[in-house]
C-alpha cells in the first residue's frame, strides 16, 4: 500500500502542475476583470493542436511550438477581449454567455481542420519513464512540472513587479480608482487576456506532450480550471498552483485508495466543503489581508 | 439558325436526352434520415458511421435503377435530446426510416422516439441489453455486446490465461461489457479483476500501479474508447506491470490506431471483424474498400464498415419494400425482420427483439503497422504473440 500511495501522491503532483498551468490564465482574467473566460480551455486545446501540427509536420519536439501557439492564441485572446469590451451591460453575465459562445465556435474549427481523431504527443525523448526508487513518470510529465512551475513564478514576479503587473492588480481591486491614478483599464485588461494567452499556449503544449487531446475536451479543461480557481481563492497565484497539486493528489489517492469511478466525485466534494467552509478559497482571504 | 437558338435548342436537347436515357430519372426517390454524433465526444466514430453510411448508399443507387435512397444527416452532437430532435425533425420532413447513431445513451430515446412516430430505426452503434428488451418493433440493431464478449472470451480460452484486470469506462456500453466479462470469465475460474474509471480520468498510473502491485494478472482488458487507450497504455508502459498481454474492445484493433501511436500499439489485441491489410473475400467487400477508397481516398475503418452493413440492410429493405407497395403502410419493419444475408461482418438476421444473434467478432493483434487475426482459431490468420507487449 505504500508503494501505491507513494505512487499516487508522485502521479498527483505531475498531473495537478498541469491542472495549475490550465487554471492560471483563467484565474488571471477572473482575478482582473472578474470575467470568467469560458473559451480558455478551447484556447488551451488550440495551443495543443498547434504542438500537434508542428510535431506531425516537422519531427520537433512539441515544446518548439510554443511561440506559434501563442501567436495563434494571443489573436483570438485580442478578439475575444474586444468581443467582450463591447458588452456596456452586465459585463460578468454577458460575457459568461459570450464565451461560451466563442468556445462552441473555437471547438468546432478544432474539428473541422484537425478531425476529430485522438492525438498525442509521438516524442520518444517525452514518452520515455524515468523512475526515483519506487515511483515512475513520463519524461513529459517531469518537464510540463517543471515548465509549470517556471511559468508560476514569471507570472508571479509580473503580477508583483512589473507596472503592468500592478495596473493590473489596481484595476482589480478598484478599476475607478485606477483611472484616477492614469492607468488606461482597457490597456491593462487586453495586457491581461494577452497574458492569460501565453499561459493558454504553454499549458496546451504541456497537455499535448503529456495527454491525450481531442476537440471535445475544451470544456472540461475549463471546468477543471474553474473548480481549482475558486478553491485557491481569488488573487492569489501561489494559491492556484497549491490548489491544482491538491486536487491532482486527491484524485490519484481516490484512486488508489477507493475507486477509480469516484475520481471525480471526490474532487467535486472537496470543491464544495472548500466553497462551505472557506467561500473565500484556501488562499482567497489570505491574500486579500496581504 | 442563331447561336442563340442553338445553343438553347441544345441545352433543351441536352436536358430531355438525360431525362430520357438516364437510369436515375425514373427511379423513384426514397427519403431516408440519419442522426450521428458529428461533433462533441463521441465525433471520431460519427464521421466513420458517415462515411461508411454514404458508400453504402452511394453503392446501393448504383448498384440498380429501380430506387434511389436520399440521405438526410443531421449532427446530434453527442447528445440525446438532440438526437431526439433529429428523429422528430426527420420523420416530419419525410423520412420513411431513420439510420442511426452511435452511443446506447443516444440510440435509446432517439429509438423510442422512432418507434412512437412508426418510423423503422436501424444501428450498429449501440450494445446496451435493455434497447432489445423493450419491445420496441421497429428497432433493429447489427452488433451487441455479446458479440465482443465471445471475441474476447474465446481468445482468453485459446491462451488458458488464469487471469484478467479489466480497466473500464464507467460509460454505459464499456461497463456493460465489462461487467459481462467480468460476469462470464469468473464462471471459467479466471480470476477478474474490476477498475472502473471515469471517463475525464486522464492519468491512468494510479490504476495501472494497482494492476502491477495487486492484481498481477495476465493480461489487462481496455473496456473503453481511443483516448482511453492510449493513456493506459502510455501508462503502461511507463509502469511496466508484470502482464502478458494487452487487449481491448472497440475502435482498438484497427489501422489508425498503429498509424497515429506507433509506440504504443505493438502486439496490443482488439476485437475487428477484418485483418489489415484488408482481405475481403467477397464481392460486396472488395467493392466497399474500393468505393471507400475512390470517395474519402482512405482505407476502411471499423466503425465504417458497422455503419456500411446497417446501412446495405436497410437500403435493401427499403428496395424490397418499394417494390411489395409497402413502405408507407408499415411494411418495412417486415422487410428488415426478413433479412438474411452474409456480410463483411458475418451473417446477418435479426431475431424477434431486432437484435442480430450471430454477431461476433474476431481478435486481431497490431503487429508493425498490420493487424493479425489471432482468435479465433478457425478465422486466424497468424499465431499470436503471446506474451506480446508494446514495450
Amino acid at each position: 500500500m505504500l508503494e501505491l500511495s507513494q505512487q499516487a501522491i508522485f502521479s498527483g503532483l505531475l498531473v495537478g502542475s498541469v491542472y495549475a498551468l490550465v487554471a492560471l490564465g483563467i484565474a488571471l482574467t477572473f482575478g482582473a476583470m472578474k470575467i470568467i473566460n469560458l473559451a480558455h480551455g478551447e484556447l488551451v486545446l488550440l495551443a495543443a493542436y498547434m504542438a500537434y501540427f508542428i510535431e506531425s509536420r516537422t519531427g520537433w519536439n512539441p515544446y518548439a511550438a510554443i511561440p506559434l501557439a501563442f501567436a495563434i492564441t494571443a489573436v483570438v485572446s485580442i478578439a475575444v477581449y474586444l468581443l467582450i469590451d463591447r458588452i456596456k451591460l452586465h459585463r460578468e453575465l454577458n460575457s459568461l454567455i459570450l464565451t461560451f459562445a466563442i468556445g462552441i465556435i473555437l471547438t468546432n474549427g478544432i474539428l473541422l481542420v484537425f478531425a476529430s481523431d485522438v492525438r498525442s504527443t509521438n516524442s520518444p525523448v517525452l514518452q520515455d519513464a524515468l523512475s526515483f526508487h519506487t515511483v515512475y513518470a513520463m519524461k513529459g510529465e517531469l518537464t510540463a512540472f517543471v515548465v509549470s512551475l517556471a511559468v508560476m513564478s514569471a507570472l508571479w514576479w509580473w503580477l508583483k513587479l512589473s507596472w503592468y503587473g500592478r495596473a493590473v492588480r489596481a484595476v482589480s481591486s478598484n478599476r475607478d480608482a485606477a483611472m484616477l491614478m492614469g492607468i488606461d483599464p482597457r490597456r491593462v485588461e487586453l495586457a491581461a487576456f494577452l497574458v492569460a494567452g501565453i499561459l493558454a499556449s504553454v499549458a496546451g503544449v504541456a497537455l499535448f506532450t503529456m495527454s491525450v487531446v481531442q476537440p471535445a475536451l475544451g470544456p472540461a479543461l475549463t471546468v477543471k480550471a474553474f473548480v481549482v480557481t475558486v478553491l485557491a481563492g481569488v488573487g492569489s497565484i501561489p494559491g492556484v498552483f497549491c490548489a491544482a497539486l491538491l486536487l491532482g493528489v486527491t484524485e490519484a489517492m481516490t484512486v488508489t485508495l477507493a475507486s477509480s469511478a469516484l475520481q471525480e466525485l471526490v474532487g467535486m466534494v472537496l470543491f464544495l466543503l472548500v466553497l462551505f467552509f472557506m467561500p473565500n478559497g484556501l488562499f482567497g482571504a489570505r491574500a486579500r489581508r496581504g | 439558325m442563331t447561336r442563340r437558338n442553338f445553343l438553347t435548342s441544345t441545352l433543351i436537347a441536352g436536358f430531355a436526352a438525360s431525362f430520357a436515357w438516364s437510369p436515375v430519372a425514373s427511379a423513384e426517390e426514397i427519403q431516408v434520415g440519419s442522426h450521428m454524433p458529428l461533433t462533441g465526444s463521441l465525433a471520431r466514430s460519427g464521421q466513420s458511421f458517415r462515411e461508411g453510411m454514404l458508400v453504402a448508399v452511394k453503392m446501393y443507387n448504383d448498384s440498380q435503377t429501380k430506387h434511389q435512397i436520399k440521405v438526410t444527416l443531421i449532427d446530434d452532437e453527442t447528445q440525446p435530446a438532440k438526437a431526439v430532435g433529429a428523429v422528430e425533425k426527420l420523420a416530419s420532413d419525410g423520412a420513411v426510416a431513420i439510420l442511426g447513431g452511435y452511443g446506447s445513451n443516444i440510440v435509446g430515446p432517439a429509438s423510442d422516439t422512432a418507434n412512437r412516430l412508426g418510423k423503422v430505426y436501424i444501428t450498429a452503434g449501440a450494445v446496451s441489453e435493455e434497447l432489445v428488451q423493450r419491445g420496441n418493433k421497429n428497432f433493429f440493431r447489427i452488433n451487441n455486446n455479446a458479440g465482443y464478449l465471445r471475441g474476447f472470451e474465446g481468445m482468453v480460452e485459446e491462451l488458458k490465461a488464469q487471469s484478467v484486470s479489466i480497466v473500464a469506462s464507467t460509460r454505459e456500453a464499456p461497463m456493460l461489457l465489462a461487467k459481462g466479462l467480468e460476469e462470464s470469465l469468473a464462471k471459467k475460474n479466471v480470476k477478474v479483476t474490476l477498475h472502473p474509471f471515469d471517463p475525464a480520468i486522464t492519468d491512468f498510473k494510479p490504476i495501472i500501479n494497482k494492476v502491477k502491485l495487486q492484481d498481477k494478472s495476465e493480461i489487462i482488458f481496455m473496456s473503453a474508447y481511443e483516448n482511453d487507450y492510449v493513456g493506459i497504455i502510455r501508462a503502461a508502459k511507463v509502469l511496466k506491470p508484470g502482464v502478458k498481454l494487452i487487449s481491448g474492445a472497440w475502435s482498438l484493433a484497427i489501422p489508425k490506431m498503429y498509424q497515429d501511436f506507433p509506440d504504443l500499439m505493438q502486439n496490443v489485441v482488439g476485437t475487428t471483424p477484418l485483418p489489415y491489410p484488408v482481405d475481403m473475400k467477397d464481392a460486396e467487400g472488395q467493392a466497399f474498400v474500393a468505393a471507400f477508397k475512390t470517395m474519402f481516398n482512405k482505407d476502411i475503418d471499423y466503425a465504417a464498415t458497422l455503419s456500411f452493413v446497417k446501412t446495405m440492410v436497410l437500403c435493401e429493405a427499403l428496395g424490397r419494400a418499394a417494390d411489395a407497395g409497402t413502405l408507407k403502410t408499415g411494411g418495412l419493419a417486415d422487410e428488415v425482420r426478413k433479412t438474411k444475408r452474409s456480410s463483411v461482418l458475418g451473417p446477418i438476421a435479426f431475431n424477434e427483439t431486432g437484435d442480430n444473434p450471430n454477431f461476433t467478432l474476431a481478435m486481431g493483434q497490431h503487429r508493425e503497422g498490420k493487424i493479425v487475426l489471432v482468435s479465433p482459431a478457425e478465422q486466424a490468420t497468424g499465431k499470436i504473440a503471446y506474451p506480446g507487449l508494446p514495450w
